[in-house]
């Protein structure tokens, strides 16, 4: 079973993946917005997601670590990790303390704050493009990088808001 | 010599348990046997401990199997010690103050020397 979803919100990702657990859909595959599940036991998995390191060495140490805990990588994307327990194995919490917690978020506005800059420098080639030749194909790159612009902003923004939210505790 | 910055009680407990080599889960368990279920260390939080404590230099990887059923096991290292024993020494003395300065009302006042 699949379905097509586009999430910018990890937290909001993992109470989605959580939700159709509950339905006796356990998630196993990401592609470019493509969610695949397969059958299971209503409520049987615990799912997570963690931004991994940049290379391939450490992602690969990080998944061993979390199956060494008895935790399971499902699905990559990127750099990001699916992970799941089974939910018979207690409540499952990547991170346990505020100061992890802070630098979870840290690590993914950092993330997005690169991507951000990224799309900005790609805006300012499509406006440039558009305003030098007034070819209307730039107008619908415009538009389209523009929109991810804003919704990466956002993203940002809302890792910033819950940084806060973890440091006034 | 830098200002030993506190411990987190994540780092302090993790410290205290790589006493004896352990390997992850171990020392998840151990830390929640230690303190009788309150601090249950999350595998996230623990993977960034251990990788911060690996850079300073206060554990050092124990064993590597190239086995994959064998887990990776960590040890404390002289100076991981040495830092642990300097944050004890810094946590008795708050406890110490803590016990002239606090009276059981819960009010605080200045100790009679």
């Amino acid at each position: 079973m699949r379905k097509f979803k586009l999430y910018y919100d990890k937290d909001e990702e993992e109470a989605w993946l959580q939700s159709m657990c509950a339905k006796g859909w356990a998630f196993q595959k990401f592609f470019l917005g493509v969610y695949t599940f397969e059958p299971c036991e209503p409520g049987e998995y615990t799912y997570r997601i963690d931004l991994m390191a940049n290379s391939f060495q450490e992602q690969e140490q990080y998944k061993a670590f979390m199956r060494e805990t008895g935790v399971e990588p499902v699905a990559q994307w990127y750099r990001w990790c699916y992970l799941r327990r089974k939910a018979s194995e207690g409540p499952f919490e990547l991170y346990s303390d505020v100061d992890s917690m802070i630098a979870h978020y840290s690590r993914i506005r950092r993330f997005f704050t690169g991507a951000l800059v990224l799309e900005a420098i790609c805006l300012l080639t499509e406006i440039n493009g558009l305003l030098t030749t007034g070819d209307p194909v730039f107008w619908f790159f415009t538009g389209l990088i523009l929109a991810f612009v804003v919704v990466i902003a956002s993203a940002v923004h809302k890792c910033g808001h819950k940084i806060r939210g973890l440091r006034e505790g | 010599m830098d200002k030993p910055m506190p411990l987190t009680e994540a780092l302090f407990y993790i410290l205290l348990s790589l006493g004896e080599p352990n390997h992850g889960y171990g020392v998840i368990q151990q830390v929640s046997a230690m303190t009788g279920g309150r601090v249950v260390l999350g595998p996230g939080t623990l993977y960034g401990a251990i990788n911060a404590l690996l850079e300073r230099g206060w554990i050092s990887l124990y064993s590597e199997e190239t086995d994959a059923r064998k887990k990776k096991e960590y040890l404390r290292t002289a100076a991981g010690t040495q830092a642990l024993t300097q944050e004890v020494a810094r946590l008795e003395e708050l406890v110490q103050n803590a016990r002239a300065y606090l009276k059981s009302d819960g009010r605080g006042h200045h100790a009679q020397i």
